[in-house]
């Protein structure tokens, strides 16, 4: 996935990529269990239409994802809260391990220039690619 | 039930940034939108106009979750999983100004008729603010 070879269901407009090009945190919303909503801020990017995230296996989200295969996730434009953001819902089409940290590393350049932090003893880095299939929101 | 906020959470929500609420859709997705708030007499207050999407969702299924993240400093969040207690109207858009002179300082430059304001009790608490990452 994500190979260039597919493409995404929705091609994000040039001012939401625009936005997703700057190292601004994502609001990756799930639901848990219960049908309550969780919300939790993460590190993201794009690539090749895709929106590319990582975490651990042990956390709330990434379980709530892979059980429900969709999320929504938010971008903020930072100069502007509450008047501009975009919302995009997306499928998930790819969970894929990060046994050499390579994703997580790759984040943690674009967000804090440097690698990622050691791992914790037994934590496994994971990434997902989430497909775009609806956006909305107060952009453009 | 409504929760006690901690010592370090009650200084965190006196900060002056938007929190994103997230809603649940008919369709089962969640509806995320940034959107002015305070918290005081131990609630969660948001205000908003009755059309608005998340409102109409509050009014099916009164669960809300707050996110709130320091701009400033990505490692300072919390996550607040709350309900819906009440909305009533806000007359005269007292609390809309309200709400703007906690954010811009000003008096609220948009109509101040039609509008409603939430209360949000808080029902469990996550997040880095209280030393919690994992839920």
């Amino acid at each position: 996935m994500a190979t260039g070879a597919a493409r995404p269901g929705v091609i994000l407009s040039p001012a939401v990529q625009r936005l997703a090009a700057l190292p601004i945190l994502a609001v990756i919303a799930t639901h848990r269990d219960d049908g309550s909503i969780q919300l939790n801020p993460i590190w993201f990017e794009l690539r090749d239409g895709y929106v590319v995230v990582n975490s651990n296996t042990r956390r709330a989200w990434p379980r709530n994802l892979q059980r429900q295969k969709k999320a929504t996730l938010l971008l903020v434009d930072p100069d502007k809260a509450a008047e501009r953001y975009a919302q995009i819902h997306g499928r998930l089409v790819a969970v894929t391990p990060d046994p050499n940290v390579e994703v997580i590393n790759r984040l943690s350049r674009r967000y804090t220039g440097k690698p990622f932090r050691e791992l914790e003893p037994g934590e496994e880095r994971i990434t997902f690619t989430i497909e775009p299939v609806r956006v909305t929101g107060q952009m453009i | 039930m409504a929760v006690q906020l901690s010592t370090k959470m009650q200084e965190f929500v006196k900060e002056v940034f938007p929190a994103i609420i997230g809603t649940t859709r008919k369709d089962g997705s969640v509806e995320e939108v940034p959107v002015w708030f305070e918290f005081a007499g131990g609630f969660f207050w948001i205000n908003g106009g009755t059309n608005r999407g998340w409102f109409k969702h509050l009014e099916r299924d009164p669960r809300i979750t707050l996110l709130l993240v320091d701009p400033k400093n990505m490692w300072r969040w919390s996550q607040v999983l709350g309900r819906m207690v009440k909305w009533e109207e806000d007359q005269g858009g007292e609390h809309i100004n309200h709400l703007s002179h906690r954010y811009l300082s000003k008096d609220y430059q948009g109509p101040r008729t039609g509008r409603i304001k939430v209360q949000i009790e808080p029902v469990r608490i996550s997040g880095a603010i209280d030393g919690d990452w994992g839920r």
